[in-house]
């Protein structure tokens, strides 16, 4: 056991350590939440629309867009070098490479969804009260479903002549209930209604985002078997 | 066999469309407005016919087509 | 069961559908009654739900089969996720094009978000992705792993997706508060319903099995031509 998490840890470390250096993807996907944001506030009549009614999806979606980009290209980087032969052909299990992707994807996503929330809170003037900490789990669990599904088809789709391309098809559909709850729970928290409120939600969240987590580390390895 | 499908698609799009627009006119030019939900259902029930009997000839073609390689 | 006996059975199991489907509409125009509410339009209702309901039979038998597969790796079950999908993809497809010309005699529109459309909307969608991934692929052995990992995450995932449907709609319910049935059908209605969902059920079962047949035998010509220039 203790092996087997020091071999996730290794591959998180490598991951985090390679994107703290580049700083690649992180900036891209930050950059990408200031513009939406912006493109996304001259797609709207203020006049006619509050913001804060439809903060909380334009919040969610941009969060997916946004881990659409970064996520899809998790395998990208290292079928480029041949890397992803390296990794696979080390001694760590296949589901410890896949906890470890789902593990540095959601340091990252979670960091660029935080971006986002601040952004978009600074452009839309949406205010939270006393329930950060509720939103960032809410956050936290949703993000972490949708990078445990992101991650799993993002190696499905490497493997695809159409690529990255097919990962929205792919996951679109899936990624219903964690636009639901979270989208749900965060416009309720938006409109500062107190944490236990949105009990529910999180719990849906969580044990989506338990079976999504699950369900990839059993069949990540029969998506990058030979 | 492709164009034939494709014509009646088209037709029942066509079909579709039609009774839509016929609800749109004003009654009294129009008698036949308590039509349309006949309609409705009888485009229901031939989509169900035309997905069905399709599946069932595309099935039948790739049938035949298999045994003529298997025959030789 | 050899090929010869599957496509046997799958012969009589769809012809018996196909005659049942006669007997169905046969039914539905000329014994059964009409609703007091919605009318005429309603009959729809009679080839709409067995669609809906042969769909998610469909889909969960190509999701075990997807799953066995990777398990026993028996190429036997990678073709009956196949053609169980393809029959899905048909009868996922029925039941949304009679959805909305159902709903727009009932509810006034084409399209409201009612939780068991949108649902079959989206598991049309996990299927669309199926085909993808299986034809998209270059190496089909890969192809064939990736599509059944499609098919088994959808499976996992549908439950939650109906869920968050039907959570959504108390939350958000539409203005038209027509109800599709009423809450408890007269027993004519509920037979037809009955014998029409006995009726699509077979004739899915019937075609399956032939589709089934066809890429047993398909699997075989490739062999043979494989041995032929080997």
């Amino acid at each position: 056991m203790i092996e087997y998490l020091g071999q996730v840890r290794a591959i998180v470390w490598k991951d985090l350590l390679l994107e703290a250096r580049t700083r690649e993807r992180v900036v891209a996907m930050g950059a990408f939440a200031v513009l939406t944001g912006v493109l996304f506030n001259y797609s709207i009549d203020r006049t006619v629309v509050r913001p804060q009614d439809i903060g909380a999806g334009l919040i969610w979606m941009t969060i997916v867009f946004g881990g659409l980009l970064g996520v899809g290209r998790t395998f990208h980087l290292e079928a480029q070098d041949g890397a992803l032969q390296g990794v696979l052909m080390s001694p760590a299990p296949k589901d410890a490479v896949f906890l470890a992707k789902v593990l540095s994807n959601f340091v990252l996503l979670y960091i660029v969804s935080l971006m986002i929330v601040a952004v978009f809170m600074l452009f839309f003037g949406l205010e939270l009260g006393s329930s950060a900490a509720s939103l960032g789990l809410v956050l936290a669990l949703g993000v972490l479903g949708f990078v445990a599904l992101a991650t799993l088809f993002a190696a499905v789709s490497a493997g695809t002549r159409m690529g990255e391309t097919l990962l929205p098809i792919l996951i679109f559909p899936l990624l219903i209930p964690m636009i639901v709850y979270g989208a749900g729970a965060t416009s309720r928290l938006l409109a500062g209604r107190p944490g236990t409120e949105v009990a529910d939600n999180i719990r849906m969240l969580a044990a989506f985002a338990l079976t999504a987590v699950a369900a990839g580390a059993v069949l990540f390895r029969f998506v990058v078997e030979d | 066999m492709r164009k034939v499908r494709i014509f009646a698609l088209s037709l029942f799009m066509l079909l579709v469309a039609a009774t839509d627009l016929a609800g749109q006119l004003p009654s009294n030019q129009l008698p036949t407005q308590s039509l349309k939900p006949y309609w409705h259902v009888f485009i229901a029930y031939a989509i169900v016919i035309v997905m069905v009997l399709g599946w069932v000839v595309s099935i039948a073609r790739r049938l035949t087509r298999v045994e003529a390689q298997l025959g030789e | 069961m050899s090929v010869k006996g599957i496509r046997l059975t799958g012969t009589a199991l769809a012809v018996l559908g196909l005659l049942g489907l006669v007997l169905v509409y046969w039914l539905s125009f000329f014994w059964v009654s009409t609703e007091v509410s919605q009318g005429i339009a309603q009959r729809i209702f009679y080839v709409h739900v067995p669609a809906a309901w042969t769909s998610f039979l469909a889909f969960g038998i190509a999701a075990f089969t997807s799953g066995m597969y990777l398990w026993l790796r028996d190429e036997r079950l990678d073709r009956a996720a196949l053609a169980a999908a393809e029959g899905g993809m048909v009868f996922a497809t029925i039941m949304l094009t009679t959805g909305p010309l159902w709903g727009k005699i009932a509810w006034g529109t084409y399209w409201e978000w009612d939780p068991r459309l949108t649902s079959t909307l989206l598991l049309w969608f996990i299927f669309l992705g199926y085909f993808m991934v299986r034809t998209g692929t270059e190496n089909p052995e890969k192809g064939k792993r990736f599509a059944a990992v499609v098919a088994i995450i959808g499976a996992l995932d549908i439950p939650f997706i109906h869920l968050s449907v039907v959570w959504f709609r108390t939350l958000h319910p539409d203005p038209v508060v027509l109800k599709p049935e009423q809450p408890t059908l007269p027993a004519d209605m509920l037979t037809l319903l009955l014998v029409s969902l006995a009726v699509f059920t077979m004739l899915f079962m019937g075609l399956f099995l032939l589709r089934y047949a066809l890429e047993n035998l398909r699997a075989e010509a490739q062999a043979r031509s494989r041995e032929a220039t080997a």
